[in-house]
């Protein structure tokens, strides 16, 4: 034994030190009482964790919200619809970077319809680097594996041999979000990375019969920004379509209507599923696209109750004639 | 050599710094985990976990001239979602237990290819079910199966309690040709046990039967929810097509109970009652009613409650009806083999 272990404490001095180990034991019980969590952390519940999406909406013009083109050439169709609405210099300025999300949520190939077009999606990434645009991002959440669904559709490669990049959804890209007076879109992960990076958006998305939802077509769409179980939702699919119809604030939306899945939704699998329609509707106003896109399914707005949800929250028009939508036939 | 305080100094030292190097590894542990998001909270891990039990091998289906194009995937009903989305529902109400898939690539055309979706749904009804209602139009049925039908680019069939769709990327021939050496190989080699004839279907007459129009609604039959698991099919007269419909209850006093309750949710939702001339119908105490110009029938015999659905023309569903009728009481009153 050494020296120092052989002094001796005097008694007020061991009392002392012990009492001081007591009460700091004591206070650590405490503290760590006081902040014990017994749910353990939640992701994303902190303010400053969440995000909102930016607003890329752009100011109305009254007579320029929707546009119809009757036409089986899709290419033809956009680049007219998007004219009636004055043209894409209107939605894309010069330097800017533009994000697209097209529909890309299932691992099929183009000719079944449960996917965006490929030679659609490449002929808007051709306009908006026609009107200046710097940078066009390609980008969706898939249902399905995303490499497989961006292959297997043919978006990837008709986008990137449009000069679009594009991007795959990976961990990083997800941040959390809460729509105010959301009721179902509260502290749940949304695809925001593409998207903070964007000047605008324009959304792309086919006409399709859907099992839960009677169709899936602009605000629809928006269901690939959400992550996490988002199949929960579909026990309220009304609620969460118009939910994400307030959070997401395009700058434009184009529903194709060229070949219509009228049955067997969201996947289709059969191309005696589609009936060909040859409509392509451009809008600012993505109720007012869905509420007419849906007389192409032989439904009524009525028939799609998030159309109501969504015209209530202020979000569009479900009367679209009110819009005095401009009208065009292409040959 | 060091001893006293001196010596106690550096083995303090030491210590201080072991501990301090050890919490330098946990706090590197902490950063490493929180960087290493799980991904399946973002939606975005392996889309299925292929489970090797019980899970039939669909690389052994693989037809000539073609390769495997992906990973054999297994979906159960957790996460049949994430293949399907919207369209899982469907299964799940109709007792989906797993669906194997795996595309096959042809290898002198790589846009050739072509996906199994083997759906095992439990039961031969079951997949009778979710084959009947998803059936497309004016399509060619198959003769070598019992329920089966082919469209441009995909094959769709029932194998006792698996409901199979081979869909191809392209309207090709050879794409569809292969697909038939896959049905075929399932057909050959996928063994079902149980029950192999709907009995049902024979609880319809024949006469004047559109071939392939047979349906199985397993719950909310035309908008009513006590009206499950209910056969339709069609019926051509003069031109007219009708709809029949026949759902076998556990006993006479529940088919009573749901033909009574189906009427009155008809009358509730403006449904009005009208008259008939015909005896049979009259015997079985049958209600025929108006419903925004179209006929409605509803009658029980024994455990069956039948009817004609929507039929533009109230003397062509009462011919339909009688058909039925006549049919079930011929049926009720031969002897059980």
């Amino acid at each position: 034994m050494n020296e120092q272990n052989n002094i001796e404490l005097p008694r007020r001095q061991f009392l002392s030190r012990s009492a001081k180990a007591g009460i700091s034991i004591a206070a650590a019980g405490v503290i760590s009482h006081a902040l014990y969590d017994p749910e353990g952390p939640t992701p994303g519940v902190s303010a400053e964790d969440l995000v909102t999406l930016p607003d890329f909406s752009i100011p109305p013009e009254e007579g320029r919200t929707i546009s119809i083109v009757i036409g089986s050439d899709r290419t033809k169709a956009v680049g007219r619809a998007i004219e009636l609405l004055g043209g894409l210099g209107r939605f894309v300025k010069k330097g800017q970077t533009i994000a697209i999300k097209p529909n890309v949520a299932f691992a099929s190939p183009p000719m079944l319809g449960a996917t965006a077009n490929p030679g659609l999606v490449a002929e808007v990434v051709r306009l908006c680097y026609a009107a200046g645009a710097k940078q066009v991002l390609v980008t969706d959440n898939p249902i399905n594996d995303p490499a497989s669904c961006f292959m297997l559709s043919g978006i990837a490669k008709a986008a990137t041999a449009a000069g679009a990049k594009v991007i795959l959804p990976k961990d990083s890209l997800f941040k959390y979000t809460t729509l105010a007076g959301g009721k179902l879109i509260r502290n749940w992960p949304v695809y925001f990375g593409p998207f903070s990076k964007a000047d605008r958006l324009i959304g792309i998305s086919p006409i399709k019969h859907h099992h839960r939802s009677g169709a899936s077509m602009t605000m629809k769409n928006w269901y690939g920004l959400l992550g996490g179980r988002r199949n929960v939702f579909h026990q309220d699919i009304n609620t969460i379509i118009a939910e994400l119809a307030m959070m997401v604030k395009p700058t434009l939306v184009i529903l194709d209507g060229a070949e219509v899945m009228m049955t067997n939704g969201p996947t289709g699998g059969s191309v005696s599923d589609l009936k060909r329609k040859n409509t392509l509707i451009a809008s600012t106003d993505m109720v007012a696209a869905d509420s007419f896109g849906c007389s192409l399914l032989d439904l009524k707005p009525y028939d799609l109750p998030y159309l109501a949800k969504a015209h209530q929250a202020g979000v569009g028009t479900t009367d679209y004639e009110s819009l005095k939508p401009k009208r065009a036939t292409i040959s | 050599m060091a001893s006293g305080p001196g010596r106690n100094r550096r083995l303090e030292s030491a210590v201080s710094i072991l501990l301090l190097v050890v919490l330098f590894f946990i706090a590197l542990a902490v950063l490493i985990k929180q960087a290493d998001v799980d991904m399946t909270r973002f939606g975005l891990g392996a889309a299925a976990q292929p489970d090797s039990q019980n899970t039939p091998d669909l690389a052994v289906l693989t037809p000539d001239g073609f390769k495997e194009f992906s990973s054999p995937l297994v979906y159960t009903a957790g996460n049949l979602y994430e293949k399907i989305n919207g369209k899982a529902p469907l299964y799940l109400d109709a007792g989906f237990l797993k669906l194997s898939t795996q595309r096959f690539v042809s290898r002198t055309d790589e846009n050739l290819w072509m996906e199994i979706y083997l759906y095992d749904m439990a039961g031969l009804k079951n997949a009778f079910s979710v084959y009947s209602v998803q059936k497309r139009a004016d399509v060619e049925t198959l003769s070598t199966m019992q329920f089966a039908y082919e469209t441009t680019n995909g094959l769709y069939f029932v194998h006792g309690r698996y409901y199979i769709e081979l869909l191809g990327s392209a309207e090709s021939p050879d794409l569809l040709e292969a697909m038939k050496n896959v049905a075929d190989s399932i057909t050959a080699g996928l063994n079902v046990d149980g029950e192999a004839q709907i009995p049902e279907l024979d609880l319809f007459p024949t006469h004047n039967l559109v071939s392939g129009s047979f349906k199985l609604s397993l719950k909310d039959t035309f908008g009513f929810a006590d009206l499950t698991d209910t056969f339709t099919c069609r019926y051509e007269l003069n031109g007219q097509s009708v709809t029949a419909f026949i759902s076998t209850r556990s006993d006479p006093k529940n088919a009573q109970k749901i033909a009574v309750s189906y009427s009155d949710f008809l009358v509730e939702n403006d449904a009005k009652p009208k008259s008939t001339a015909d005896e049979i119908l009259k015997k079985v105490a049958a209600k025929v009613l108006d419903f925004y110009d179209t006929t409605e029938i509803v009658f029980f015999l024994g455990p069956f409650v039948g009817g004609v659905h929507e039929a533009e023309d109230q003397k062509i569903a009462e011919e339909v009806a009688v058909m039925l009728i006549n049919r079930l009481t011929d049926l009720t009153k031969t002897p059980k083999q």
